[in-house]
C-alpha cells in the first residue's frame, strides 16, 4: 500500500528531516511510528499525504509515485488517506458537525448523508452530546477526537495520525487505541506516529523507528513476540 | 456499499451538492463579517458611484443640447429702408424657402424694448437709434446653418445675417471632454473595483488560511476551495454596483427641485433621466464579473503555496 525507497527529505534553510528511509506498509496493515520528537516522524507523515515532495527517492502510494504525482491529482489522493494531526487542524469557529462533516461535504454527499454518518463518527468516538459545540469549547482530548472522526468520516483505506494521544490521559489513550484496532480490523490501513512506548508496548504491533532521519528499526509484531 | 449508491445519486448531483455548499459557504462568511462585507460594498459603491453619476450627468446634457440645437434661430438683420412691408414680404418669402422652418419678423420697436430690457437701460437712455427690422429664422433641424446662413445674406433687402453658433459648438466640445471623462474614469474605478475586491479577498484568505489549508488537507480540489470566495466576490460586485445605482438616483432625486428651477427661469422644463435598465444591467454584470475575476486572482495565488 504504502513503501519508501531511498527516501530523503530536506527542508529549505537546510535542515534534514529524512535521509535514507526504506519500509513498505502492506494493505490492512497497523504499524507504528516511533523516534524522538525530531525525528522525522511527522514528516514522513506529510510525505504519504503529500503535503510535502520528497528530495530524492519515491514514496509509492497504491504502486503510484506520490512524489511525481501532479497538483490536480493531489486532492484525489488526499481523499485516499484520513490524517490525524498533532495540531488537530479543526475549523475553530465552526460547530463540531460542520468539522467532521468536511470530508463528505467535499465529496457532495447528501446533506441527510451527512448527518446520518457523523453522527456515526461522533458516537464512536465518544462525542455524540457535542454535535453543535464550537471547537473551542471543547477540551484538548475532545479536539483530538473531532479530529479523528474527521479522519475516517469517509472511510478512506489508510488512516495516519500523528501522536494522536498526545493530549489525552492514559484511560482514553487506551480507548482510542482500541478505536485504531477496530478500525484496522475493518481492513483499513493504519500508521500512527507516537513516543508513547509504553502503549505501542501493549498493543505489540509492527513498530518503526526513525533515529535522525532513517530508520534503525523496524520490528514487525513476530519479531516481538 | 459502492459509494455511488451512498452518495444518493450520480455525479451531477453530488456536483451540484458541492456548488450548494459553496453557495451557502460564501453567504455565510458575508453573515458572519456583516461589517466588513457592508464596508467593502460601500467604498465599491462610493467608487463606482462617480463614473455612473458622470454618465448620467452626459446623457442629461446631451438631452439639454439636442432640444437646444431645434431652439437654434439665425437673425436676419434688413435695410433699415425696407419698413414694415418689406419686412413682411421677406418673411413670407423666406418661409416658403424648403429648409427655413418658421420666420418670426420682429418689428423695431420691440428691438428696442429687448434691447432696453437686455441693457437694462431705459428706452429713452436708449435714445432715438434707428433699428431696421429682424427677421427671426427657424431652421429646420437637419439643415447646415453656416450654408443657409450665406444663402440668407445674398438675399433681397437683407443688410445682415448673425448666427451665434460659438456657444453651441463650446457646448458639443464640452460634451466631447465630459464623454472622454467619462471613460477615462470609468477605466480607472472599474480598476480600482478589482483592486479592491482582489484586497478584501486576500486578507479574507489570510484570515481564513487555516480553514483553506483545512480544506486541502482533506482533499478538496483548488475549484472546491476557490469557489466560496468567487461568490464572495461577485457578491461585493453586485452589492457595489447596486448601491452605486441607488447612490445615482438619491442623487438625481436631490438635484430635481433646483434644476426644475432653473429650467423654469429659461421657460422650459426639465426632466432628468435616471440611469437606464440597461445601464444597470450593465454595471451589475461588469462588477460582478470584476469581483470574481479579483477574488480568483487573489485565491489562486494562496492556493500555489498550499499544494507543493
Amino acid at each position: 500500500m504504502i513503501r519508501f525507497e531511498h527516501v530523503a527529505k530536506r527542508y529549505p534553510g537546510g535542515v534534514q528531516a529524512l535521509s535514507d528511509v526504506n519500509f513498505e506498509l502492506r494493505r490492512g496493515e497497523m504499524a507504528f511510528l516511533t523516534g524522538h520528537s525530531g525525528a522525522g516522524k511527522s514528516t514522513l507523515l506529510r510525505l504519504i499525504a503529500v503535503l510535502e515532495r520528497p528530495s530524492r527517492g519515491q514514496v509509492l502510494f497504491d504502486g503510484k509515485n506520490v512524489g511525481r504525482v501532479s497538483s490536480r491529482q493531489i486532492p484525489k489522493l488526499r481523499r485516499k488517506v484520513g490524517v490525524i494531526f498533532q495540531d488537530h487542524k479543526l475549523l475553530t469557529d465552526r460547530k463540531v458537525l460542520d468539522n467532521v462533516a468536511l470530508p463528505l461535504l467535499i465529496a457532495g454527499y447528501s446533506w441527510s448523508e451527512i448527518r446520518r454518518r457523523v453522527r456515526a463518527a461522533l458516537d464512536l468516538v465518544g462525542l455524540l452530546d457535542k454535535e453543535n459545540t464550537l471547537i473551542p469549547a471543547l477540551s484538548g482530548g475532545q479536539q483530538q477526537r473531532v479530529g479523528i472522526a474527521r479522519a475516517m468520516i469517509a472511510k478512506p483505506p489508510v488512516l495516519l495520525a500523528d501522536e494522536p494521544t498526545g493530549n489525552l490521559d492514559p484511560e482514553l489513550s487506551e480507548e482510542l487505541m482500541r478505536l485504531f484496532c477496530t478500525l484496522n480490523e475493518l481492513g483499513t490501513t493504519v500508521l500512527i506516529a507516537t513516543h508513547d512506548l509504553g502503549l505501542v508496548e501493549r498493543l505489540g504491533r509492527r513498530t518503526l523507528v526513525l533515529r535522525d532521519g532513517c530508520m534503525v528499526d523496524d520490528r514487525s509484531r513476530g519479531a516481538a513476540a | 456499499m459502492t459509494r455511488m449508491s451512498e452518495r444518493g445519486g450520480g455525479d451531477l448531483r453530488s456536483w451540484a451538492r458541492r456548488h450548494g455548499y459553496s453557495f451557502l459557504s460564501s453567504v455565510g462568511t458575508l453573515v458572519r463579517n456583516p461589517l466588513t462585507s457592508a464596508l467593502t460594498i460601500i467604498v465599491l459603491a462610493i467608487a463606482l458611484t462617480l463614473p455612473l453619476g458622470l454618465n448620467t450627468a452626459l446623457v442629461n446634457l446631451q438631452a439639454v443640447h439636442d432640444d437646444l440645437d431645434r431652439l437654434d434661430s439665425i437673425s436676419v438683420f434688413l435695410e433699415l429702408e425696407a419698413g414694415e412691408d418689406g419686412a413682411r414680404r421677406v418673411a413670407s418669402r423666406l418661409s416658403s424657402w424648403r429648409n427655413i422652418l418658421a420666420v418670426d419678423p420682429v418689428s423695431p420697436d420691440k428691438g428696442m424694448r429687448e434691447l432696453a430690457g437686455a441693457t437694462g437701460l431705459d428706452r429713452f437712455e436708449v435714445g432715438d437709434v434707428p433699428l431696421p427690422w429682424v427677421l427671426e429664422v427657424t431652421p429646420n433641424s437637419a439643415v447646415d446653418i453656416a450654408e443657409l446662413a450665406e444663402r440668407l445674406r445674398r438675399a433681397e433687402r437683407v443688410d445682415m445675417v448673425v448666427v451665434d453658433l460659438d456657444w453651441v459648438r463650446r457646448l458639443d466640445a464640452i460634451l466631447e471632454v465630459f464623454s472622454r471623462l467619462v471613460i477615462l474614469l470609468a477605466t480607472l474605478f472599474a480598476a480600482s473595483v478589482l483592486f479592491v475586491i482582489s484586497n478584501n479577498i486576500r486578507t479574507e484568505i489570510q484570515r481564513r488560511r487555516e480553514e483553506i489549508e483545512i480544506l486541502a488537507l482533506v482533499g478538496a480540489t483548488p475549484g472546491y476551495i476557490r469557489r466560496p470566495f468567487l461568490y464572495s466576490g461577485l457578491w461585493m460586485g453586485l452589492g457595489g454596483a447596486l448601491l452605486a445605482w441607488l447612490a445615482v438616483h438619491a442623487g438625481l432625486w436631490m438635484l430635481r427641485g433646483p434644476i426644475e428651477a432653473l429650467a423654469a427661469t429659461y421657460g422650459t422644463s426639465a426632466e432628468l433621466t435616471a440611469p437606464s435598465a440597461p445601464m444597470l444591467g450593465l454595471m451589475l454584470a461588469a462588477s460582478g464579473a470584476l469581483g470574481i475575476v479579483g477574488a480568483w486572482v487573489a485565491v489562486s495565488r494562496q492556493l500555489a503555496r498550499i499544494n507543493p
